[in-house]
């Protein structure tokens, strides 16, 4: 009955919809990182990145190689506005008072977009090759694959940039010792800063890859709570937490769909987050003093 | 303790008087004889896209109903309260309209508040009640007497999909995609027996997750199954295109079809290439259909000369058959009470409306068991029929 063709087929669906759990859990983590905010408005970010590609490719007729990047600008616009509006105000608040003024960031981006496009569920103009792709005799579907491929691409850029690059050092120094970051002259809430602008550009970018899939809704943020439970698998500070719970949830989650059937996809998600929470409660790769809310 | 002062209790007082007045002004200023007509309307949330269109369906049949003098010389009021397709705020939305004006008639949006408010409704029994709902559990006029769907449940949807299926094709292989949600389990169990008795076999029942984006792997096991039909169900959009797009490229060759939800002409061109030949059962026929005599959709093209949802149709629908049976309570001189507006509704039997079902319809319990197959033209860009109206015997 089981095949390894079968298996290998099921096995890179699941790298593919991990990628995108991957791509987005990159943006929890990013300002987790730097500010120890949780910000559950990632997926309506997400979402408005989707719908701004809308909005640039079937609205005023731009090709997708210029919509994408429109799209990635207004997430980060978006970010910046709401660290120096929302965020930066409540520095030195509880973490709950933070993690809530997102969720409500989170509701009042969901009814915005449904005031400007309306509450029908959309589908974005086709950007991405629709040739099917087989590697091997494998079939994959051709979204998921450059998905996958784009999400791989952004993910290690970021890894390796946080090891690298100046900002990338930066946001570790800060991650690690504000005082001690300040002292040697890096300016922190530029840091603060930078880290929401470049995490919502991502997510927006990762809510096109999302919207050409599944397709986009004033309600496709509920994504971001699966990722949430990702994020946390992997490690709420750590990008390679994020690559590698991004990918081990998706294909566990292809296998279960596949073997237990669709209702248990979640339930298997859950059980291990549950798990992983009684084991390692920082997570795969996080560090261990992370706080519990 | 705080010192009462005389500025303190003047405004105590004038803020109990000016809460008394706000309370009892609604009870006092509604028309003796206005029939009211309440509604839980899903009007942001998942279900929005569809409550939008429900809202303006109620609307423009009620302005019809009261340009043309009312029910029986009463005018109907309608009043609604946005819920977020959520059950809490849908029975909040109940209990406030309730208790402000004297409600005779009520819309609900969805199965879980139509089953929360079902013994309320009995407990008052004063309301009829439809709503967004096709669930398959309520139409059961013992457990749920005062309550109806304006259309086929949606076991008898799928009852009028396999029949055309076995009609078409003898002994097909069919596999049912819907999702993990109370809508989308529905219809699945009574349907797979009814497949058996028509000699039809169910290969495959894969289920999503509600929510889920990328339906690969569900693609692969549709392909291992090779159906020769795949019905959709639970969904409206995602993850529907997807999927057809996916399979195709696999080189399966199953039909796809779906339920009413999905069937919304602008929601189906929405799938692109994937639109090309879906189909799917309506119980109504759609805003463009100028075939057959309609004189209801004439009127609705009047009022609004753009196209209107399947959504729009169904509240629309759903208020021509409550006046209906406010009409026929009222005219044999009863009181609007629950049970004597659901005999009135009973007693619909071969009734014209206007052309909007496509035949004469009976409403013997709590559903219309009558709907059409219809498939998408790519050329045309809309869904066309590709079965006369089929009718389940009750």
């Amino acid at each position: 009955m089981t095949d390894w063709l079968f298996l290998t087929e099921v096995f890179l669906a699941g790298l593919g919809s991990g990628a995108l759990y991957a791509v987005t859990g990159v943006a929890f983590v990013l300002i987790y990182k730097a500010t120890r905010v949780v910000n559950l408005a990632i997926g309506e970010i997400l979402m408005l990145g989707g719908y701004a590609f809308f909005g640039a490719a079937a609205g005023w007729h731009l090709p997708a190689w210029v919509a994408l990047p429109v799209a990635i600008l207004a997430g980060a616009l978006v970010g910046a506005v709401v660290e120096r509006g929302l965020i930066r105000p409540m520095l030195g608040e509880s973490p709950i008072s933070v993690f809530m003024v997102t969720i409500g960031l989170g509701s009042i981006l969901a009814g915005f977009v449904q005031i400007v496009w309306g509450a029908d569920p959309l589908r974005l103009p086709e950007f991405l090759p629709s040739a099917p792709i087989f590697i091997g005799e494998a079939y994959v579907a051709p979204k998921v694959a450059y998905g996958f491929l784009a999400a791989m691409v952004v993910v290690t850029a970021f890894v390796l940039g946080l090891r690298f690059s100046r900002g990338g050092v930066a946001l570790k120094a800060t991650a690690a010792d504000q005082a001690a970051a300040y002292s040697v002259g890096i300016d922190v809430p530029r840091v603060f800063s930078l880290s929401w602008i470049v995490a919502c550009g991502v997510a927006a970018g990762a809510g096109v890859l999302v919207g050409a899939i599944g397709g986009i809704s004033p309600t496709m943020g509920v994504f971001g709570l699966s990722v949430l439970v990702v994020v946390i698998v992997g490690g709420l500070d750590s990008m390679a937490g994020a690559l590698v719970g991004g990918l081990f949830i998706g294909v566990v989650e292809a296998f279960a769909g596949t073997f237990l059937g669709g209702e248990y996809r979640f339930l298997v998600t859950f059980s291990i987050l549950i798990l992983i929470l009684m084991v390692r409660p920082y997570g795969l790769f996080g560090t261990h003093e992370i706080e519990r809310l | 303790m705080r010192d009462w002062t005389r500025r303190h209790v003047l405004s105590a007082g004038a803020a109990m008087g000016a809460g008394l007045a706000l309370g009892i002004r609604p009870l006092a200023a509604q028309g003796a004889d206005e029939i009211v007509l309440g509604g839980s309307i899903p009007l942001t949330g998942v279900f929005a896209f569809a409550g939008i269109g429900i809202h303006a369906g109620i609307q423009d049949y009620l302005k019809i109903v009261n340009d043309a003098g009312g029910v029986e010389g009463r005018k109907v009021k309608y009043v609604a309260e946005d819920t977020g397709y959520k059950v809490d705020a849908s029975v909040a939305a109940f209990n406030k309209i309730t208790s402000q004006e004297k409600v005779s008639l009520y819309y609900g949006d969805s199965t879980g508040f139509s089953k929360t408010i079902n013994p309320e409704l009995e407990r008052r029994g004063s309301i009829l009640m439809a709503g967004a709902s096709f669930a398959s559990e309520l139409n059961d006029p013992k457990k749920y007497p005062l309550q109806f769907m304006a259309g086929p449940d949606y076991s008898e949807m799928f009852g009028i999909l396999l029949r055309y299926i076995a009609n078409e094709k003898a002994g097909a292989k069919l596999a049912f995609v819907y999702s993990d949600t109370e809508f989308g389990r529905d219809p699945i169990g009574p349907s797979e027996a009814l497949a058996k008795t028509l000699g039809l076999e169910v290969v495959e029942k894969i289920v999503t997750p509600p929510g889920s984006v990328d339906v690969s792997t569900e693609v692969l096991k549709l392909r291992r199954a090779r159906p020769d039909f795949t019905i959709f169900h639970g969904y409206v959009l995602a993850p529907i295109p997807e999927f057809i797009t996916q399979a195709k490229q696999m080189g399966l060759a199953s039909r796809f079809m779906g339920t009413f939800w999905s069937m919304d002409n602008s929601t189906v061109e929405r799938m692109g290439e994937a639109a090309d030949g879906f189909m799917g059962v309506m119980p109504y026929r759609y805003y463009y259909d100028t075939e057959g005599e309609s004189p209801m959709l004439e009127k609705i093209r009047q009022m609004r000369p753009e196209y209107q949802s399947t959504a729009y149709l169904q509240g629309f629908v759903t208020a021509l058959l409550m006046c209906e049976a406010a009409k026929r309570t009222l005219a044999a001189g009863k009181e609007l009470t629950g049970a004597n507006l659901k005999a009135g509704l009973n007693s619909i039997k071969d009734f014209d409306t206007g052309g909007l079902f496509g035949v004469p319809i009976s409403i013997p319990g709590n559903s219309v068991p009558v709907g059409r197959i219809y498939a998408f033209d790519g050329k045309a860009k809309q869904m066309k029929p590709a079965s006369d109206w089929i009718r389940l015997e009750a």
